[in-house]
C-alpha cells in the first residue's frame, strides 16, 4: 500500500496534467452536442418531413456506427477531401457529433413524455408555437431530461479516452506512458481509473444537485418515491 | 349593446378519419349570454368547441368573433380573446398558480409584470384561491385546479369563455365548487359556451340549452322549456336518461 502511495506521489502530477485535455475535450464535445441536439430534436419533433428524415438519418448513422470509426473518419478520412483537423479538434468534433445524436433522442423522449394538453393550453391562450416551446415545453422537458442527460455526460466523459487512438495525450494515454516508463501498468491504470471516477462522480453529483434544485412537484418525481 | 352576436357559428363541419363528426352546426352567442351544449358522448360537442378557436380547424363553415372571421392568419390574436377551460385543466405543471395566471398576460397581451400580477391576484381571489398563489398545480385538488384554470382564462379579459366538460374529471364532491364559480361568472355577465352535463348549471345559469346528437343540433331553447317540454322525442329521452343517472349518482 505504501508503495502504491509512493507511486501515486511520483506519477499523479504527470497524470493530472491530462485532466485539462480530457475535460476540455469533454466540455467542448458536450456543448457542441447540446447545440446540435437542439436542432436535431426540433427537426424530429416539429419540422417538415424532409428535415425530419435528414435528422433521423443523422441520428441513425451516429448511433449505428462505432465511435472509433467516426473518429478515424474525421481525423484520417477527411484530409483526403481537404479537411485537416488537429487531433484535439478532430476528437472534440467526433465526440460532439456522436453525442448530439444521443442527446437529441433524450430530449425527444422528454418532450414527448409531456402531456399534449400543455402545448394545447398554451396555444389556446394565443401563444405562438415559439412562445409555447420557450415558456412551457422547454422548461418542462429540460427538467425531465436531466437524469438521462447526466448519464450521457458521464458516458461522453469516458469516451474522451478514444482520443488516445489518434495520438492525443489525454488521461488514458498518459497512464499508458507511465506504464511503459515504470512497467507498473496495474498501478498506473489504477491511478487513472481513480481520476476518472473522481471526475465522473463530480459530474454526477453536480447534475444530481441541479436535478434536485430544479425539481417541481408533479413534473419530476423525487428519487425512489412514487408521486 | 350591438346586435352583432359576439360569436357566430355558421354551418361548421368537421370530418375525422372519414367520419363526419360535425355535419353543419350553426348558432349564435350574444354578448353576456351563456349557452350549455348537452348530448350523448361522441356527438361532436368537444370538437365543436375546438373548431371555434381552430384547435382543430373545421373542414367547412364560418366562425366569427365580434364580426371578425376566425382564420389561421389571425388565430393567435383571436385565441387571446377566447378563454378555454379544459376537462383536464391543463395548468402549466412547472409554474406556480400565480405564474400560470400571469404567463399569457405577459407574453401574449404584453402586460407589465406588475399589472399581470395584480390581475392574477384579483382573479385568483375571485375564484377563492387567494391562499394558493405559490402552490404548484400538483399540490391542488381537482376542484382547485379547475378554478385556477378559470382564473387563468379570466385574467385575459376574454370576450367569451369556452368550457369543455369542466367538471367531468372531478370527483362528485368537487364539482359543486367549480359549478358555483361558473354560475357566478354567468350571473356577472360573462359570455359562456359550456359543454357539460351539469344540470344544476344548466338550470340556474344557462340562457339556452343546445342538444346535439350525431353531429347536428337536434333542438335548442331556454332551459325551462327544454327540460319541461322538449319538442323532440330524442331530447326528452336523453334528458330523462341523464337526470335519472344524476339521481343515483
Amino acid at each position: 500500500m505504501t508503495e502504491f502511495i509512493e507511486f501515486g506521489r511520483t506519477w499523479m502530477p504527470f497524470l493530472l496534467e491530462g485532466v485539462g485535455v480530457t475535460m476540455g475535450l469533454w466540455a467542448i464535445a458536450m456543448v457542441l452536442g447540446f447545440c446540435l441536439a437542439l436542432v436535431l430534436v426540433w427537426s424530429r419533433v416539429y419540422a417538415a418531413k424532409p428535415i425530419y428524415l435528414l435528422a433521423t438519418l443523422y441520428i441513425e448513422v451516429f448511433r449505428g456506427t462505432p465511435m472509433l470509426v467516426q473518429l478515424f473518419f474525421i481525423y484520417l478520412g477527411l484530409p483526403e477531401i481537404g479537411i485537416v483537423l488537429d487531433p484535439f479538434t478532430a476528437a472534440a468534433v467526433a465526440i460532439g457529433l456522436n453525442s448530439a445524436a444521443y442527446q437529441a433522442e433524450y430530449f425527444r423522449g422528454a418532450i414527448q413524455s409531456l402531456p399534449a394538453g400543455q402545448m394545447v393550453a398554451a396555444r389556446a391562450m394565443g401563444m405562438s408555437r415559439f412562445q409555447a416551446l420557450r415558456d412551457i415545453i422547454l422548461p418542462q422537458a429540460g427538467r425531465r431530461v436531466i437524469p438521462q442527460w447526466s448519464n450521457e455526460a458521464i458516458v461522453e466523459l469516458k469516451y474522451t479516452s478514444i482520443a488516445y487512438a489518434i495520438g492525443l495525450t489525454e488521461l488514458t494515454a498518459r497512464a499508458e506512458q507511465v506504464g511503459y516508463e515504470t512497467f507498473q501498468f496495474l498501478e498506473a491504470f489504477t491511478l487513472v481509473a481513480i481520476i476518472y471516477l473522481v471526475l465522473t462522480g463530480t459530474v454526477a453529483q453536480l447534475l444530481d444537485l441541479l436535478e434536485r434544485k430544479t425539481r417541481i412537484p408533479g413534473l419530476t418525481s423525487a428519487r425512489g418515491k412514487m408521486e | 349593446m350591438s346586435d352583432t352576436p359576439i360569436l357566430s357559428v355558421c354551418d361548421v363541419r368537421k370530418t375525422y378519419g372519414g367520419v363526419e363528426v360535425l355535419k353543419g352546426v350553426s348558432f349564435d352567442l350574444a354578448r353576456g349570454e351563456s349557452k350549455i351544449v348537452i348530448g350523448p358522448s361522441g356527438t361532436g360537442k368537444s370538437t365543436l368547441l375546438r373548431c371555434i378557436n381552430l384547435l382543430s380547424p373545421p373542414d367547412g363553415g364560418i366562425v366569427t368573433l365580434d364580426g371578425v372571421r376566425i382564420e389561421e392568419k389571425n388565430i393567435n390574436q383571436i385565441r387571446a380573446q377566447i378563454g378555454f377551460v379544459f376537462q383536464e385543466f391543463n395548468l402549466f405543471t412547472h409554474l406556480r398558480v400565480l405564474d400560470n395566471v400571469r404567463l399569457a398576460q405577459r407574453n401574449v397581451l404584453g402586460r407589465s409584470r406588475q399589472e399581470a400580477t395584480r390581475r392574477a391576484q384579483k382573479e385568483l381571489e375571485r375564484v377563492g384561491l387567494a391562499d394558493k398563489f405559490d402552490a404548484y398545480p400538483a399540490e391542488l385538488s381537482g376542484g382547485q385546479k379547475q378554478r385556477a384554470s378559470i382564473a387563468r382564462a379570466l385574467a385575459m379579459d376574454p370576450k367569451l369563455i369556452l368550457f369543455d366538460e369542466p367538471t367531468s374529471a372531478l370527483d362528485p364532491e368537487l364539482t359543486g365548487e367549480v359549478v358555483q364559480v361558473m354560475k357566478d361568472l354567468a350571473n356577472a355577465g360573462m359570455t359562456m359556451l359550456v359543454v357539460s352535463h351539469e344540470m344544476s348549471f344548466a338550470k340556474a345559469a344557462a340562457d339556452e340549452v343546445i342538444f346535439m346528437e350525431g353531429g347536428v343540433i337536434v333542438e335548442q331553447g331556454p332551459p325551462d322549456r327544454m327540460f319541461s317540454h322538449p319538442e323532440q322525442a330524442r331530447t326528452s329521452q336523453f334528458l330523462q336518461m341523464i337526470t335519472h343517472d344524476h339521481q343515483y349518482a
